[in-house]
């Protein structure tokens, strides 16, 4: 694959926050144009902390890439800034889908446009675009965003994203918590937007089998370091992954280290 | 009996329109408080600065009334562009305790620069509206009401107009309230922090000195006016933090009580209990509605 096919190529990172806690040891992966890559893992394995060191707002968490690079279609992304990340494209949905809950649902969609300098006209026909993906939240464009459900607040973190025009979307574990029937709703949704908008997508997710299922490609994330990676399809099928990751497990082995340690005693044994 | 009810109304009026004045000094603490959950300790002192200022470009220096107004809140939004780049920007991922510790030193800053710029004695302000009943009301109504009073309800409510049209129906007014819910989704959307703070600095300036010239022409032009912002710390606690509508009501109220009680009880308490009775009222606020009247409530779905 060549590098001006990936819009998003991050080379062997490493974060730190507040200078001392070591979040990502050695992260690397691509996304192509066009796809939908998952990056995958359990609590605290980094998956926030690399789409955040993505769209630079590890700074406002006092968080640093120390080392390694990340370039966003064709250009380094160390001198950024989160709005003007979203200037270039790149909007990130934050995990918590973080809605204005005193605005309305169409205020909230709205307010995705705001670095774009767009006339009242030209906005209500965007917002009418957006809803055609969102047909929910047309229903409820009036109600205050706090008192809808939550997979009515996931669908208006998405949609106030895709208001920006954006070429790329980090979405932060979209499923969470949301009943099964809303996952798929949501992810139906988020394919349509990458297949009709052609819009790159960087998942974070814990609901393994729903995201690779949905991806073209993945990565297995753990304790800051990429463990696993290959196609969707690849990883589905992979015995480890299904043990580890899709709940078909034996032997009490939790995660790759386990694995690891594991085929190394074995190794040793043999010696 | 009917004089009785005419002296009660006159007392009411006049304080519902003295509490205005409150409201216009509280107002300038919510806007700051909306946009970054700040209470902003150096309020006082803005009015003080600004409304000086306005004084010193007039009679120092005898700039036409208009001009100088304008000069006074072209100064104040300098004040808020500095604020912003030198204060607020480096303290950026900073705790709000921390925020409200600065604004304390800048309240000192500005109060210093004042004095050291247009000196330290007290200066008349005549906006050219007396404070003196109008004969009209007088006459007509048996009310003895100050022109000043009924200005500052004016100008309080065109304030408040204007304001919720800005933050309604105009974009940056989008982006405020957007910042005031989580600044952190605001900026993953692309809102610049930095222009919603340098907006409501600088509204909050322009305030202040609309408020300083209230005051200034009430009770002259001086540092007494820094103590302003104690009696709008009531005013808010009623009204609630992050209310325009509130700043206002608890103005009003603030004002309305505070007179009434001191007209009708304070006799009992030899007087002067204007200084504490609103404290009082807070304090019960604080109580039984610790998010004032009209403050956001902190809402839960369940």
């Amino acid at each position: 694959m060549s590098s001006s096919t990936n819009i998003l190529d991050i080379k062997n990172i490493e974060v730190m926050y507040d200078n001392v806690i070591l979040a990502l040891h050695d992260v690397s992966l691509k996304v192509p144009k066009g796809k939908v890559v998952a990056l995958l893992g359990a609590n605290g394995a980094g998956k926030s902390t690399t789409l955040k060191a993505v769209s630079t707002m590890l700074a406002s968490e006092r968080g640093k890439v120390t080392k390694g690079s990340i370039n966003y279609d064709g250009t380094s992304i160390d001198k950024q800034n989160p709005s003007q990340m979203v200037g270039l494209g790149m909007v990130q949905v934050l995990e918590g889908r973080r809605c204005f809950g005193h605005l309305t649902v169409e205020e909230n969609i709205i307010s995705g446009a705001y670095s774009r300098k767009l006339s009242k006209g030209d906005i209500n026909q965007e917002l009418e675009k957006i809803y055609t993906y969102f047909i929910r939240l047309k229903e409820r464009r009036k109600s205050q965003a706090a008192f809808t459900s939550g997979g009515e607040q996931q669908m208006i973190a998405v949609a106030r994203a895709m208001m920006a025009k954006p070429k790329m979307l980090l979405l932060d574990e979209p499923t969470m918590g949301l009943a099964p029937q809303l996952v798929a709703e949501i992810f139906n949704i988020v394919k349509e937007l990458n297949q009709k908008e052609g819009v790159s997508i960087l998942l974070a997710e814990q609901n393994t089998n729903v995201a690779l299922k949905n991806s073209d490609y993945g990565y297995i994330i753990e304790t800051g370091r990429v463990m696993l990676d290959g196609t969707a399809q690849s990883l589905l099928s992979n015995d480890q992954v299904k043990e580890l990751y899709l709940g078909i497990s034996k032997k009490g082995r939790k995660n790759f280290r386990d694995v690891l340690k594991e085929e190394s005693l074995t190794k040793k044994k043999i010696n | 009996m009917v004089d009785e009810l005419l002296f009660f109304m006159e007392v009411l009026v006049g304080g519902l329109l003295a509490g205005t004045m409150y409201s216009l000094v509280a107002l300038g603490f919510v806007l700051i408080f909306k946009a970054s959950a700040t209470f902003n300790f150096s309020q006082g002192a803005m009015v003080f600065f600004s409304v000086l200022a306005f004084c010193g470009f007039m009679q120092d220096f005898n700039i036409p009334f208009v001009l100088a107004f304008i000069m006074a809140a072209l100064l104040m939004v300098v004040v808020g562009l500095c604020t912003e780049r030198f204060v607020l920007r480096p303290l950026m991922n900073a705790s709000e305790d921390t925020v409200l510790m600065a604004t304390i030193g800048l309240g000192y800053v500005l109060e210093g620069l004042a004095q050291a710029a247009w000196g330290v004695e007290v200066r008349r302000l005549d906006l050219g509206i007396g404070d003196f009943p109008v004969p009209w009301i007088a006459d007509n109504l048996k009310l003895f009401i100050s022109a000043l009073d009924i200005t500052a309800g004016l100008v309080a409510a065109i304030m408040i107009i204007g304001l919720f049209l800005l933050f309604k129906y105009t974009k940056i007014g989008l982006g405020l309230r957007a910042v005031a819910d989580d600044a952190g989704a605001a900026s993953s959307i692309g809102i610049p922090l930095k222009h919603i703070m340098l907006l409501v600095w600088s509204a909050a300036g322009v305030v202040a000195l609309v408020a300083g010239c209230m005051w200034g022409a009430r009770a002259g032009v001086q540092f007494a006016l820094v103590d302003l912002a104690l009696k709008a710390l009531p005013v808010l606690i009623i009204g609630g933090f992050s209310s325009i509508p509130g700043a206002i009501i608890g103005g009003l109220i603030i004002g309305a009580v505070e007179k009434v009680l001191e007209v009708y009880i304070g006799p009992f308490f030899g007087g002067a209990i204007e200084g504490w009775a609103p404290y009082v009222l807070a304090i019960f606020f604080l109580l039984y509605r610790p998010e004032g009247l009209f403050g956001e409530k902190i809402i839960r779905r369940v």
